[in-house]
């Protein structure tokens, strides 16, 4: 029974890896320049489909991460830098930037669909001899997964605490236009993180389906729900708050689908998002609905 | 009967069921603001309601497809259920969704409704006979005996009355000084509540409203179609109405029957008529991807629509004086105008 629970939590951990990935690029990025970016599901597909071509091409799985991170930060950097912008120079505000964003995730996700002719593809990689950790029993994929979680953790913080770049972000993030007065150049900041944002975007999206082992066309949409509501949960901007809403959200989805019924594991997660809404809703108006986009 | 009666008089009934869906999206977007992305899960409840209480109780294990709800019920009431159904989907949906928060949070929250919707009714295989779908549903006064021509018709004909009865009703209240109140609360929140109107009870009333019409369009759709599965309700499936809504335009019921005409019946009915190209399903991605580029274009070049809002201010009327009362009026967004 307690090697059940062991269990369930430790799935949890490694599928709250994934969410924080997935989660802090995208908090970074709303933090800092306020749209709420609901292509962020399809910008997860397309770099995980890149790593998918890449191994059945027999490139080796650790490249895939690396070209599935590269296309999540081309594919967003287009997106913020070469659309998004436009949109914002004609005026659009933050409300009908998120259903622009809304927009480009279906034409995002029905070209993949076009693309992939509405397959869903199924593939191994790095399999190996499990490992027993006491009662838990993981695949050394799934230890690899929570550790490049953890690193990124690490270096996220470390690069917003003590490099020049991140303190110029963080200074941005909490008011653009002083940043600007102190001779900060906002727009590269701003480019410098859609890039951040898409690799990690993509990352997540590699690193989500080397865990299913089967990627199609709504892979990143299916998984969204999980990532803003934790992005949402830890407060814009906070890459340690996305890291503990994820936490709580893997393990409550892994424990629920251990001992409850596996259909509504990802409602569950969600649950607590609804939960919090309920009973604490100022946690979630943490910013103005005045507020501007910064994307300049 | 030929075959273009047919196709046209299934058309008739697709307007229907579409005007329905802008009228409820209308109000709730339009009028109060909700930006309501999990629309087709409200359509989607009332439409399984319907069905299983047309199908009769699904007999235990040997039966070939499994459902809750089962029950045989005569033809108004498994409509009526599907409205009451929406309704109440809307009050427990609107309890969580509906709170004060920015509104691209609420957006978010409810898409994520849409997807979690789907994801659980698709896994969840007793509930409404998961990604299969539930079919066979019978056709409502089937006993009448009418032909296929008469009865095609008379469905067609039916479904316009419904919609065209919704219409005038939601356009009414609209106008009503409820609808008054909808669109002060739409454009100032805080002067809203600061004349009296109770912001939570009215955005309750307007999201309840949209979900019983779209119960009542997802009935109305399933008793014609006959069979309904999840992949007739994706999230994407919201996205047809509000580009309808925005190329119409918003909070304007003429403009969201002109949209409903143009987007889901004639753009969408066009591929119909074109010749196969590529893989089969190709031009279905096709058409979603053009509905996410129309979708763009309209907020780039005309957020306000085809037919915009008029505006309703009487600052200034001769009629009536500036005094501080009309000045909050006006910036409340128009109490004494009114709704086309």
């Amino acid at each position: 029974m307690l090697s059940t629970l062991l269990s369930a939590v430790a799935f949890g951990v490694v599928l709250a890896s994934i969410i924080a990935i997935a989660a802090m690029g995208f908090t970074i990025q709303f933090g800092l320049t306020n749209v709420l970016n609901l292509s962020y599901g399809g910008v997860m597909t397309i770099g995980g489909y890149v790593a998918y071509l890449a191994v059945a091409h027999g490139i080796s799985a650790w490249y895939g991460l690396v070209l599935g991170a590269a296309a999540g930060a081309v594919a967003t950097l287009v997106i913020g830098h070469g659309l998004l912008r436009r949109f914002a120079a004609r005026g659009t505000k933050v409300f009908e930037m998120m259903m622009v964003t809304l927009g480009l995730g279906l034409v995002i996700d029905y070209t993949l669909q076009a693309i992939s002719h509405n397959n869903i593809s199924q593939f191994t990689v790095l399999q190996s001899a499990p490992l027993h950790l006491g009662p838990v029993t993981l695949t050394p994929t799934q230890v690899i997964i929570t550790a490049v979680g953890l690193a990124i953790f690490i270096g996220l913080e470390a690069l917003l605490r003590l490099t020049r770049i991140g303190k110029a972000l963080r200074a941005m993030a909490s008011d653009p236009s002083l940043a600007r007065a102190c001779g900060i150049k906002t727009s590269r900041i701003v480019v410098f993180t859609w890039l951040l944002s898409g690799a990690l975007c993509g990352l997540a999206g590699v690193v989500y389906i080397i865990n299913a082992q089967s990627i199609g066309y709504t892979t990143g949409e299916l998984f969204l729900p999980l990532v803003i509501a934790a992005a949402i949960l830890g407060g814009a901007g906070s890459p340690s708050g996305a890291i503990l809403a994820a936490l709580l959200m893997g393990i409550v989805t892994q424990v629920f689908s251990a001992y409850g019924n596996a259909s509504y594991s990802t409602a569950a997660g969600f649950g607590i998002l609804v939960i919090v809404l309920l009973t604490r809703p100022s946690a979630v108006l943490s910013k103005g609905e005045n507020e501007e986009l910064a994307l300049s | 009967m030929s075959a273009w009666s047919f196709y046209i008089s299934t058309l008739v009934v697709y307007f229907g069921v579409d005007l329905l869906s802008g009228v409820a999206l209308n109000l709730q977007y339009g009028y109060a603001g909700v930006v309501n992305l999990a629309f087709i899960v409200f359509q989607a409840f009332g439409a399984y309601i319907a069905a299983a209480t047309t199908l009769g109780p699904d007999t235990g294990a040997g039966a070939f497809q499994k459902y809750i709800f089962g029950a045989h019920l005569p033809f108004p009431l498994p409509l009526i259920l599907a409205t009451l159904g929406g309704a109440a989907l809307a009050g427990v949906v609107g309890l969580f969704s509906l709170r004060r928060m920015r509104r691209d949070y609420q957006g978010a929250i409810l898409l994520i409704v849409s997807l979690i919707a789907a994801e659980i009714v698709t896994a969840d295989v007793p509930m409404f006979n998961g990604s299969n779908g539930l079919t066979g549903v019978p056709k409502p006064l089937a006993s009448l005996g009418l032909g296929l021509q008469a009865y095609q018709w008379s469905y067609a004909v039916w479904s316009l009355v419904i919609a065209f009865a919704v219409y005038a009703g939601v356009r009414w209240l609209s106008r009503s000084p409820w609808g008054a109140a909808l669109r002060a609360m739409r454009d100032q929140e805080v002067a809203a509540g600061a004349i009296g109107l109770n912001i939570t009870v009215l955005r309750m009333q307007a999201f309840v409203i949209g979900g019983a019409i779209g119960g009542l369009s997802g009935g109305l759709l399933v008793q014609y179609i006959g069979a309904w599965s999840p992949g007739a309700w994706g999230y994407a499936e919201t996205f047809v109405i509000f580009t309808a809504m925005f190329v119409g335009g918003l909070g304007n019921y003429r403009g969201v029957a002109l949209g409903i005409l143009l987007v889901p019946i004639i753009f969408l009915e066009i591929p119909q008529f074109l010749p196969q190209i590529g893989y089969p399903g190709l031009i279905d991605s096709l058409e979603w991807i053009l509905i996410g580029v129309l979708w763009m274009l309209s907020l780039y070049f005309r957020p306000q629509g085809l037919v915009p809002e008029r505006k309703n201010i009487a600052v200034g009327s001769p009629l009536i004086p500036m005094g501080e009362g009309t000045r909050l009026a006006s910036l409340a967004g128009g109490i004494t105008g009114r709704a086309r």
